[in-house]
């Protein structure tokens, strides 16, 4: 057997090269979390790994007129930690908190998190409540890629096979909007989600509800949005009865799965409690 | 030197990370070893074909079923299992193949070379189905699938039950689960001729001493076992594993040693805690006394008998429960199922009795209108009272360890009602479980010393450091016995060429075994040297103490060294031996079940999110009766340790199979409790009594666990649990299924 | 490839392997081990940078460059470190198999925050599993610890 080529381009123009160079037998690592389970698990066996680790200038999170713009090397940690993000969106900073233990938010990055496509992951649903896009590095072009259009199946994306993530970014919200993000562990508490929720809605001066957005991850195969049960809130004070059809909807719309961590008829139930809390959470901040 | 909490001997070792684990041993010229396992629950005409295996550089050898002889088959009372599968596999995961290599790479890749075929064979896997007319049958000798049927008849059930006002009949049950030990099963073994050296994480090196001397037909003292620090047992690591596999690949490579390490997945399939199906039938009279219980329990053994025909009856003693009840029948089935083989897992056996006939007093009591506390305290068994084996039971102190541990809670009296839960949809409730536990009833313990010219003792003992704190405790009452002080102890073991015997270091029984074997090598080592001093100090032997490490007469001292040297004499060597014989009657399980009656107790406060069914564990106070206690800030670790591992199979652990094959064989998918899991206050309190008997405290807290917690959520949201482990899900289940009645 | 551990530089061959491989089977520094081989447990936590990681989930060649601490460059001239001082005066390990994981985790974690609440050392050592059940335990050590090094 062949060792394992190890690469380390400077850049990710070199990345994609060494990437087509390889067609489909080279796999890119970043933080390594996931890339060096599927190796010790014998998952993969790819003939090269491209390691992002020596592209400098994409850990960074800064606040621009658009929004916030995260490159794709930055650290789950540093996310959690920068009070640039605690500014922009505290709910974001929580996100990042909840994911796995320290070790991990130390080691996986932000670009590895959204790429590995892991349905049981806490930021996809609450990078897609916030409209987050991606950009993206091709050989030829570089795009950008809505969130709600990134993950397409388990461990899928939208990403070719000589594309790369490169920066997350994450529109400005309205400083009338707010945002939760639930996380249940439904087994231990140490567990990955059963059930992710992500909310942001925004208010008009009346608090009355002018715009929402709630994402369900890990209970389902890819974030979904229910955009009928969204537009319910629209021009509406978010009452009780609301917030409580809202979640009937969510529950009653969308198809769970079953795993360890629950059965699909105990998500749906979750579904609605926690689209409801994250309701009831983001109304209460107004 | 007994009663002083000092810290585990090798403290600084500990949290250097120098411990001499398994995992750690490297030999010279040492191999590697890999498993190669079924992927099928059951199948027949297995063949093994190693050819292109054995082309892979650096492969030095493989076992396979082809090399065994006629006794290449073992088991505790069953002789069963092969030490890699012959013609026939009976689970996902049992052995086919191992491979000795230079590198584990080279064993990693011939193992997927090498070809198995095998004809596939309905399975079963569920302890009830396999006993049905028509189910796969897993060995012909056992055509119904039934290994062992072990039975308790105590008084006349029929007029029994006739007395009863009510009769009430539930089924409880439990999972397969695993210990989970931190540190994996390992081990490595090497042949010098016709001698076997084989060093292993087990807790019991004489149990596999014996098997390895059957199964390769050499004498017992030709097979050497050294057992290091262990990162933990539970019972995982008892009995005999994965130690005739490695010494039979290391019997192919001349003479050059292989070590084996199982991967988190392989732990899954090696041992597992027997799943159980027990119903109780319980007749009980309007004024709260009991005229008999039915106990019926189906333990799921896996594939292969292994220590379960042993298991299986001490699960039958261990089903009564620590109350009044003048009659009792108990049937307790052993049975083959297409799963890995079942073994002791902390609190073994009383974890799933426990579960049952804790969860149903609390169900009695409320149909009956009593407060359970109030129902349990007027029913536990007292000192001089008669177990349904017909043994009068003594030192018993089941009430005080249900008082202390409802104290702990921290309300005036159990009576006390409790505020509701805070937020909507919060409810709080309070549960209680009490626990009466055999241990080994016929064991021996041995332990030798070895005084030197230098003042130094040496405590030769088998006794296994799997965390407990095992060889501390040993040092001090080696200390306090014979009267040295504690750094001048030094403890080697278990390395069976040198160190005496010892059943196993298992049942919370070393404590008090091999507590006792050492008190009795201290009492012959202070004879001998009484003898020795008392010339020397002019004073009969009678008028002689020890202290410190002198032999003391009234006025004049002198050091153990200086006897031995003024006797030219380097070492003087002195045994101790304890052991116990006790047994009830196969037919009628009455007789003596155990030396002493294991106790515990436990108390659970808890709050339901009513919306989600999730529990959160307020307050956890948990009581074990130790006679005597030897250290006891250690002695409380291990008690709050044992709740904590209760956490577990309460709440979250659940091996889930698919065919019989392990969906979740690892820690992401399989939890056990974390930091953040266990209960915002949790106290845990030894209780002692006067008559000084030492007793183990390693599982005492364990088996209350589950119901005390389950008798807490029927008291704060009114549904009742009867399947381990108490999910989430399975609470809002049933809460959906109450407001629809 | 370079690898600088516990303040020494060792020449390695590390190939596609894992930082903790390398660690036990080349530079004989045990006190890391695998528990989980999945990130979950923490008995392979190892410091880079003075930050908390599983040595199981990083691959050696990640590494070059980093500053890597282990257990073993914790005790200094026959001198414990005050958190593993602490782990033994409030009897914070059983096995201790998982107790080097621990102990790193925490002096990371007082590195970052001298003066944790309770629920901040929950929080933070909640990826380091300990099956004994020393949980209460090593909350004490920890707080302790804090208490020693402020």
């Amino acid at each position: 057997m062949n060792p394992i080529k190890f690469l380390e381009p400077t850049n990710f123009t070199e990345a994609i090269s060494l990437l087509d160079q390889h067609a489909d037998d080279a796999k890119i690592i970043a933080g390594g979390v996931s890339v060096t389970l599927m190796l010790q698990q014998k998952l993969i066996a790819p003939s090269a790994l491209i390691s992002l680790g020596h592209i400098s200038n994409y850990a960074f999170i800064r606040h621009e007129k658009d929004g916030l713009h995260i490159g794709a090397l930055t650290k789950l940690r540093d996310i959690e930690r920068s009070d640039v993000v605690k500014k922009f969106c505290p709910a974001l900073a929580y996100t990042f908190s909840v994911v796995a233990n320290v070790r991990v938010r130390n080691q996986a990055t932000i670009g590895g998190n959204l790429s590995a496509a892991d349905y049981a992951a806490d930021p996809p649903a609450m990078l897609t409540a916030l409209d987050a896009r991606v950009q993206v590095q091709g050989a030829e072009k570089n795009r950008e890629i809505h969130l709600s259009e990134f993950f397409l199946g388990f461990y899928t994306t939208a990403l070719e096979p000589n594309e790369i993530l490169t920066e997350v970014i994450i529109p400005t919200l309205p400083s009338s909007a707010s945002a939760a993000y639930h996380k249940y562990t439904s087994i231990s508490a140490e567990g990955r989600p059963c059930v992710a929720v992500g909310a942001v809605a925004d208010f008009d001066n009346d608090r009355k509800c002018s715009d929402l957005r709630i994402a369900v991850g890990a209970a389902v195969e890819t974030p979904q949005r229910v955009r009928d049960a969204e537009t319910l809130a629209h021009g509406s004070t978010l009452t009780d009865e609301l917030v409580a059809a809202i979640a009937d909807e969510y529950s009653l719309r969308l198809d769970p799965l079953t795993d360890v961590r629950g059965s699909a008829w105990y998500r749906k139930e979750m579904i609605r409690v926690f689209v409801k809390r994250a309701l009831e959470e983001v109304r209460c901040d107004r | 030197m007994i009663g002083e909490s000092v810290p585990m001997l090798d403290s600084v070792a500990r949290v250097m990370g120098t411990v001499d684990y398994m995992i750690n041993l490297r030999l010279p010229k040492m191999l590697f070893g890999k498993i190669v396992r079924s992927q099928a629950p059951h199948a027949k005409s297995l063949k093994v074909d190693v050819t292109n295996a054995m082309r892979i550089p650096g492969v030095v050898a493989i076992l396979t079923g082809e090399d065994l002889g006629a006794n290449a088959f073992y088991g505790v009372a069953i002789k069963d299992q092969g030490v890699v599968a012959v013609d026939r596999v009976r689970y996902v995961g049992e052995p086919i193949a191992a491979i000795a290599a230079e590198s584990l790479d080279a064993a990693e890749q011939a193992a997927v070379l090498i070809d198995i075929e095998y004809h596939e064979l309905p399975a079963v896997f569920d302890a009830q189905d396999a006993i049905q007319a028509g189910a796969p049958n897993l060995h012909e000798k056992f055509p119904n699938n039934i290994f062992k049927h072990a039975k308790l008849r105590h008084g006349d059930m029929d007029a029994a039950f006739a007395e009863a006002d009510e009769i009430f009949e539930d089924t409880f049950t439990s999972p397969v689960a695993q210990q989970a030990s931190l540190e994996p099963h390992v081990s490595a073994a090497q042949w010098d001729g016709e001698h076997l050296t084989i060093w292993t994480a087990s807790q019991a090196p004489f149990m596999v001493r014996k098997s390895l001397s059957e199964i390769f037909g050499i004498a017992p003292e030709a097979v050497r076992v050294i057992v290091p620090s262990l990162g933990g047992g539970y019972g995982g690591k008892g009995h005999i594993r994965i130690e005739p596999l490695v010494a039979a690949m290391a019997r192919k490579t001349n003479g050059r040693p292989v070590k084996f390490v199982l991967s988190r997945a392989e732990e899954f399939v090696t041992v597992t805690k027997h799943a159980a199906s027990i119903t109780l039938k319980t007749g009980v009279k309007r004024d709260g006394t009991f005229t008999a219980r039915q106990a019926t329990l189906y333990w799921n053994g896996g594939a292969y008998a292994d220590a379960s025909p042993m298991l299986v009856p001490a699960g039958m003693v261990r089903a009564v429960g620590p109350y009044r009840i003048p009659a009792v029948h108990v049937d307790s089935y052993g049975v083959y199922t297409n799963l890995p083989p079942a073994g002791a897992y902390r609190g073994a056996m009383s974890s799933q009795t426990t579960w049952a006939y804790e969860s149903q007093m609390d169900i009695i009591a409320r149909k009956m209108g009593w407060d359970p506390f109030e129902f349990r305290m007027k029913n536990l068994f007292v000192s001089g009272e008669h177990f349904a084996t017909g043994e009068e039971l003594h030192d018993v102190h089941f009430v005080e360890c249900l008082e202390v541990s409802a104290k702990g809670l921290g309300v005036p009296s159990p009576l006390t009602p409790l505020p509701k839960g805070e937020g909507q949809g919060m409810r709080v409730g309070r549960g209680y479980g009490v626990m009466m536990k055999s241990t080994v009833a016929t064991s021996k313990s041995q332990a030798r010393l070895k005084l030197k010219d230098d003042g130094t003792v040496t405590l030769y003992t088998s006794t296994v450091e799997m965390g407990q704190g095992g060889h501390t405790t040993m040092a001090q009452i080696t200390a306090e016995t014979l009267g040295v002080p504690l750094r001048a102890i030094k403890i080697i073991g278990p390395d069976t060429a040198i160190t005496p015997f010892d059943s196993t270091t298992s049942a919370s029984r070393s404590t008090s075994m091999m507590g006792n074997a050492v008190i009795a090598a201290c009492g012959t080592m202070k004879k001998k040297l009484f003898e020795l001093g008392s010339p020397l100090l002019e004073t009969p032997v009678d008028g002689l103490r020890t202290e410190n490490g002198f032999v003391v007469a009234d006025e004049i001292s002198i050091s153990f060294g200086d006897i031995l040297k003024r006797n030219d004499l380097n070492t003087v060597e002195e045994s101790g031996e304890y052991s116990t014989s006790f047994g009830i009657d196969p037919e009628t399980g009455q007789g003596v079940a155990t030396p002493h009656w294991h106790q515990g107790a436990g108390a659970a406060e808890v709050e339901v999110d009513t919306e989600t069914g999730r529990i959160t564990i307020l307050k956890y106070s948990a009581a074990a009766f130790a006679g005597r206690v030897v250290n006891p800030r250690m002695a409380q670790l291990q008690n709050d340790g044992n709740v904590i591992f209760g956490l577990g199979p309460t709440l979250m652990e659940e091996i889930v199979y698919d065919g019989g094959q392990p969906i979740n064989p690892n820690l992401a998918d399989y939890s056990i409790p974390s930091i953040r899991d266990i209960p915002a206050e949790l106290i845990s309190i030894c209780i002692e009594s006067g008559e000084g008997e030492m007793h183990g405290i390693g599982e005492m807290t364990l088996p209350p666990v589950a119901p005390a917690i389950a008798n807490a959520i029927e008291d704060a949201v009114g549904v009742r649990i009867k399947d381990l482990p108490i999910t989430a899900e399975k609470i809002l289940r049933a809460l959906r299924e109450k407001s629809q009645r | 490839m370079i690898l600088n551990v516990n303040g020494s530089r060792h020449e390695v061959e590390a190939g596609t392997r894992t930082l903790l491989e390398v660690l036990r089977d080349d530079l004989g520094l045990v006190g890391a081990k695998e528990g989980c081989g999945i990130g979950m447990c923490g008995a392979c936590t190892v410091l880079v940078d003075g930050k908390p990681i599983s040595g199981c989930l990083t691959l050696a060649e990640q590494v070059p460059g980093k500053e890597i601490l282990t257990i073993e460059s914790l005790e200094k001239n026959g001198q414990l470190h005050p958190v593993q001082q602490a782990f033994i005066d409030e009897r914070a390990f059983q096995c201790a198999y998982c107790t080097p994981g621990f102990i790193l985790s925490a002096v990371a974690l007082l590195n970052e925050n001298p003066n944790p609440s309770e629920d901040d050392i929950r929080e933070y050592l909640s990826g380091n599993l300990c099956r004994c059940g020393s949980y209460q335990n090593i909350l004490k050590a920890v707080v302790e610890a804090g208490k020693r090094l402020r």
